[in-house]
């Protein structure tokens, strides 16, 4: 019976979205099409309205509005502009430093605002430009562009670690937090690298020698949006405020250092407020229609059906782990990161939990899968902002990419079978 | 295709949905600073900013799917949209229209409303608020009816626009 019910989802859902309807509409729809096979349809249709109201009652999910409105307000206050210049005075003499720039600007700007899209969107909308004049080839530079952006969801505070948190019943969001930084510094490093190897073969122009001092000047004009970190992170880490209250206080602080900045003034908050808002209920739609697909699965058993199945197969720990991730690359391929996180968690983290592995090591493995997926091509939501940003298209793209996606292949396989690289910190952190 | 037409009824709704939205999520900024700034100022912890926070959030994401379906800007695969010339582009257009108002007619407009009236009977209420359930699920039916107008309007646009061959 339960597999019925799994093909019965699966191929309209499938259908759906090839077909262009919108992910979220696509979920719901098969969700419903499903719970009225077995359940009367008016009770079908008011559980389903049900689960998606209850699914957005969440004090943790509060932080993602909140994150999403401080990254707007860093695009446009200038804090994004000081966080690049930065990077540059850093690593811009080497040659080819323009992508190494790229890769840490996109950490920086990811550890405050917690989105690959917005990113890519304000990296790539700087540096592009630069690249081009300079000589670089377009392509590998968005390829850099794209791939790196994703690091600032492994490195907190991190939307998506939030949405695993709840998908997951409740792991520490402080702790995922935390757990996060090696293994994002880790991917970024592995992008520099295969950068490096591309910067060589053609030949790139080293940039503008930085003195000391001017290293000194840009770091001092980066410094406050840098505390901003120290803020968030070290106040959720010390448990002085939850990351919902740390992701209003990272609103009102850029706010207030980009009217200090003087490059926002306050007749520009509702369009701000507006554009973010706009994002927010994309994102809330998707987690809406998610919840309530996900709970229509469980009702019918297919979580259980998937993980006495996965279990058939081996009962090593690590051997399933390699099972999951080749299903999550291959979801990721289709599926957009939130729905992803929220319907798969539910489905694997039992089987890992009685597997002895560790929640936290699990959602840092699952998020640097579909980091990848968000990436590539038929559905990837920041590959598309990567190459629209770039004016180039997905085809000419996909070969450059390449070599960058097996870097963070590599490095999510070493991210599943070390998880002390992941532990390490929130155990010295007591989390 | 047409002229932006400040003083046409969608645009007027809208801005109108768009200038909640802006109010909304203005209020929820202050209300969690609010929270921290009582907790730790003040010490005397905010009871009611937690669970209002949380039916903003609500509101704000079922409003604010409403507006964002009216722009179009829902995530998609539009691939197959994209190809597709002519008359099969509008009709398939108008086919993903139809599916969203297969979804959203039966479980956000009425099966919304059937949630919003049995919570309103049963006389449900928020733990501290004390805000009837039902008033906070209402946002559901709204949603689904602002949803099914623009996907209805956007038929009609299309439906206008058809090239005859």
């Amino acid at each position: 019976m339960e597999y019925i019910s799994i093909i019965v989802l699966v191929v309209i859902f499938v259908s759906l979205m090839a077909l262009g309807v919108p992910v979220a509409w696509s979920l719901g729809l098969s969700g419903f099409i499903t719970l009225i096979v077995t359940v009367a349809t008016v009770p079908s249709a008011t559980t389903i309205a049900q689960r998606m109201g209850t699914g957005l009652d969440s004090f943790s999910l509060l932080a993602i509005p909140f994150f999403i409105l401080a990254g707007e307000i860093m695009n446009r206050g200038g804090i994004a502009n000081r966080l690049i210049n930065l990077a540059k005075s850093i690593t811009g003499r080497l040659p080819g430093g323009l992508l190494y720039v790229n890769v840490i600007a996109a950490m920086l700007f990811g550890a405050i605002a917690g989105s690959a899209v917005a990113a890519a969107s304000a990296i790539g909308g700087i540096l592009g430009p630069r690249m081009e004049k300079e000589g670089y080839p377009k392509e590998l530079g968005a390829a850099v562009n794209i791939t790196s952006s994703t690091t600032g969801l492994i490195i907190p505070p991190s939307n998506i670690l939030i949405v695993y948190s709840l998908a997951s019943g409740g792991v520490s969001i402080g702790a995922l937090f935390v757990a996060g930084y090696l293994p994002g510094l880790f991917v970024g490093l592995l992008l520099m690298l295969t950068a490096a190897v591309f910067i060589k073969k053609h030949n790139l122009p080293p940039g503008e020698m930085t003195s000391w001092k001017e290293l000194g000047v840009k770091f001092f004009s980066a410094f406050p949006s840098l505390m901003l970190l120290v803020v968030v992170i070290g106040g959720i880490v010390i448990g002085i405020f939850t990351a919902t209250e740390a992701s209003a206080i990272a609103v009102i602080y850029t706010l207030a250092l980009s009217f200090f900045y003087k490059e926002l003034r306050v007749k520009d908050v509702p369009a701000i407020l507006l554009k973010a808002s706009e994002t927010t209920a994309i994102v809330m739609l998707l987690i809406a229609t998610s919840m309530s697909m996900s709970w229509v699965m469980s009702s019918e058993d297919i979580p259980q059906s998937i993980s006495n199945a996965l279990l058939t197969l081996s009962d090593n720990k690590f051997v399933v782990l390699i099972m999951i991730n080749l299903i999550l690359l291959f979801v990721g391929l289709f599926m957009d990161m939130t729905p992803a996180v929220l319907i798969f968690t539910p489905i694997f983290l039992p089987v890992v939990v009685s597997l002895g592995i560790d929640p936290i090591h699990f959602g840092i493995i699952m998020v640097t899968n579909l980091c990848i997926g968000i990436c590539t091509p038929p559905v990837g939501s920041v590959l598309f902002v990567g190459v629209g940003v770039a004016k180039t298209t997905i085809a000419k793209i996909f070969l450059p990419l390449l070599p960058f996606f097996l870097a963070m292949v590599f490095g999510l396989v070493v991210i599943t079978l070390w998880p002390e690289m992941t532990l390490w910190l929130p155990s010295l952190f007591g989390l | 295709m047409n002229e932006y037409n400040p003083y046409t009824f969608r645009s007027r709704l809208d801005k109108a949905v768009g200038f909640l939205l802006v109010v909304i999520l203005g209020i929820m900024v202050l209300n969690v600073t609010w929270q921290v700034v009582s907790r730790y100022v003040f010490q005397a912890p905010s009871s009611f900013t937690d669970e209002l926070s949380r039916y903003l959030l609500i509101w704000l994401g079922m409003l604010g799917a409403a507006y964002v379906a009216g722009q179009n800007d829902h995530l998609a695969i539009d691939i197959l949209p994209q190809k597709l010339k002519g008359r099969k582009k509008i009709r398939l257009q108008i086919f993903i229209s139809i599916v969203i108002i297969a979804f959203v007619l039966p479980v956000m407009i009425l099966g919304g409303s059937n949630l919003v009236y049995i919570t309103y009977v049963l006389g449900q209420k928020s733990a501290t608020l004390q805000v009837p359930l039902a008033y906070v699920y209402a946002i559901i039916p709204l949603s689904g009816l602002l949803v099914a107008y623009y996907q209805i309007a956007d038929i009609i646009e299309l439906l206008k626009n058809e090239p005859a061959d």
